[in-house]
């Protein structure tokens, strides 16, 4: 899949950011750390909208130099495929201090997911310290895809 | 609000329990210390339901537990206490938390407010360039591979051997600083990259430095006993195991996750995944625990060492070699303990050993006042030798930044006479005192449930916020 063309600007603070037709993601209300709820049009999407949602986290004003990482996975839970998906970029942010910011390359076939993120490197501005199992969702409802995860902060 | 609050029983004038009944899954009652003010607070989340959860855990005995400052976290609420009875009892890692012997410590300075007088900004502004924080962040201990495998099995001790922490530091450390066990090939080389740079680090969220006045004590033959007075300056170092303990804990939850259907074990949330402390998955989470559990010690060692360095340079050689530690102690950790005739697994996910005599420290929130305490016999008879960890939130972090900006918030503290650092204004935000229960309030159920008592309470003078 191509890279998304509407990644919007991550606004500090909302609690609501929509992708006509593509995908979204929220934050909801919890009282020791993040939940974030994704809504998309396939499967991808969920990907790609919590893709978006760390970056809103994690957008600082650094030096924002270009940098790019590839990214493999594999397990055939597709919940915890998202999980891994996220606990990537928790990694990335730490030990290279890089924010995602679009997917130039993207393939999920089976059990495996690969892709490759074009980001920053920045001082991310929000520690994300793992992706959590609990209340962990990724499910299809009636043609539109819902994906839940709670971060530890 | 939990499906099962309507099911809460009131045991006395602080505890509470939702019987075993309340749902089929339940092996266990589960139990909160609160008054009635504390609780309604309490119900506003779904950290009840959480407890519930943790009641299901196989292996669990007496009761799942929480402490008055409980709120809702993942899989154990935060707050929560899990006592599994050995061998085959379950260890969850989820029963820890990622930040893995996240925990405080406290130093006593030979100086009083008086005596500091205007060097107090200094001090502060010092301290806060001694000690890297926020997201990431180097910290000023670099250590080879192998440098890093001889924290995890021996903890602060490795560091003293590099000058970094006094002996009688060890001697003021909970389980002096090492846990045995330590398996360094269930560290995982991702764990090893995060953490190989962090130590000395504060990192972000709710961790901090502080410097603060003893305004009262309580007991002051326990507080001479810690070698605390009325007047002195303390500081309180909160801080983890940083990015190794993350990466530990999120490798054996998954572990785990996959492990419980060979063991038959069905859960109501992934998070709490688990497997008997005696299996092979079981037993390299606790040698992985154990290594993560002693980098955290060291790294609150590294910062105290960075403390008295900044303390040295503010207030000169001799107050920083007269500055002692009081103690350290985890209140994210699980650890093996008997309790009557039993070997338990003790989990404290956000709460605190609390031994006889003990000292236990509960911080409140940016802006208020943190406590000193002494365990109690009632701890051992009612909740695993445990008091709890903090004042325990209230609001979640977007309502708090809805509330306030972190520079109004500077603004009002700074005008309360208390000198903030924090690199980031948001996160000052979502630290904002209302955005957590009253601590006096929670200090007051403790000690009325006779799990810890009252020993000394200090209040703020700087903050430096990760």
């Amino acid at each position: 899949m191509s890279a998304a063309s509407s990644v919007a600007t991550p606004m500090a603070g909302s609690l609501l950011v929509l992708h006509p037709c593509r995908w979204m993601h929220r934050f909801i209300e919890h009282t020791g750390e993040i939940q974030v709820e994704l809504e998309a049009a396939s499967e991808v999407g969920i990907f790609e909208a919590a893709l978006e949602a760390f970056a809103e986290l994690a957008s600082a004003d650094g030096d924002r130099e270009p940098a790019s990482h590839r990214i493999e996975l594999a397990t055939p839970d597709r919940a915890l495929l998202l999980a891994d998906w996220l606990n990537e970029f928790v990694y990335l942010a730490e030990v290279a201090d890089f924010v995602p910011g679009t997917i130039t390359a993207f393939e999920l076939v089976g059990d495996q997911l690969r892709a490759t993120v074009a980001g920053h490197r920045d001082h991310p501005r929000q520690l994300v310290k793992a992706v959590t199992l609990n209340d962990l969702e990724l499910t299809e409802v009636d043609g539109r895809w819902h994906g839940r995860v709670v971060l530890d902060v | 609000m939990s499906s099962s609050t309507s099911e809460l029983v009131r045991l006395d004038e602080t505890l509470w329990e939702i019987p075993a009944s309340a749902r089929r899954d339940m092996r266990v009652p589960a139990r909160v210390f609160a008054d009635r003010e504390l609780l309604e607070a309490i119900v506003g989340d779904r950290s009840l339901q959480q407890l519930e959860n943790v009641a299901t855990l196989p292996g669990i005995v007496e009761a799942a537990i929480a402490m008055p400052d409980i709120h809702q976290g993942y899989g154990f609420p935060v707050g929560g206490v899990a006592a599994t009875e050995l061998p085959d009892g379950v260890v969850s890692p989820g029963g820890v938390g990622y930040d893995i012997n996240c925990g405080v410590r406290l130093l006593a300075l030979p100086l009083s407010e008086a005596e500091l007088g205007p060097r107090r900004e200094a001090l502060v502004h010092e301290i806060s360039r001694s000690v890297p924080a926020g997201a990431g962040k180097q910290g000023r201990v670099h250590l080879t591979p192998a440098e890093l495998d001889c924290v995890l099995v021996d903890g602060p001790q490795a560091l003293l051997r590099r000058g970094i922490g006094r002996e009688d530091d060890l001697e003021h450390t909970e389980s002096r600083g090492r846990l045995d066990g330590a398996d360094l090939h269930a560290v995982s080389p991702r764990a090893r990259e995060r953490g190989s740079d962090q130590l000395g680090t504060m990192g972000a969220g709710n961790h901090f430095v502080e410097l603060q006045r003893v305004e009262r004590l309580y007991d002051t033959a326990a507080a001479a006993g810690f070698g605390l007075a009325e007047g002195g300056l303390t500081v309180l170092i909160h801080s983890g195991s940083r990015g190794l303990g993350h990466q530990v804990c999120s490798d054996h939850v998954r572990t785990m996750d996959a492990a419980m259907i060979r063991y038959g074990i069905e859960l109501p949330d992934r998070q709490l995944a688990c497997a008997p402390a005696s299996s092979p998955e079981g037993g390299a989470y606790l040698g992985a625990m154990a290594a993560a559990a002693n980098f955290a010690f060291a790294n609150r060692q590294a910062i105290a060492h960075a403390v008295r360095g900044a303390i040295e340079r503010v207030l000169g050689s001799a107050v920083a070699a007269e500055t002692r530690q009081v103690y350290d102690v985890a209140h994210n950790i699980a650890k093996t303990e008997r309790h009557g005739d039993r070997e338990l697994l003790v989990h404290r996910k956000g709460a605190t050993r609390a031994f006889p005599g003990q000292a236990v420290f509960i911080p409140g929130s940016m802006g208020t006042a943190s406590f000193v305490l002494a365990g109690e016999r009632g701890a051992l008879e009612r909740s695993f030798g445990t008091a709890c960890h903090g004042a325990g939130r209230a609001l979640s972090r977007t309502a708090a930044r809805r509330r306030i900006t972190g520079g109004d918030l500077r603004r009002r503290l700074q005008a309360e006479g208390i000198v903030v650092r924090c690199p980031s204004g948001a996160g000052l935000a979502e630290e904002a005192p209302f955005a957590y229960k009253d601590v006096d309030r929670v200090v007051e159920v403790v000690q009325e449930a006779g799990l810890a008592r009252r020993v000394a309470r200090l209040v703020p003078l700087g903050v430096v916020k990760g």
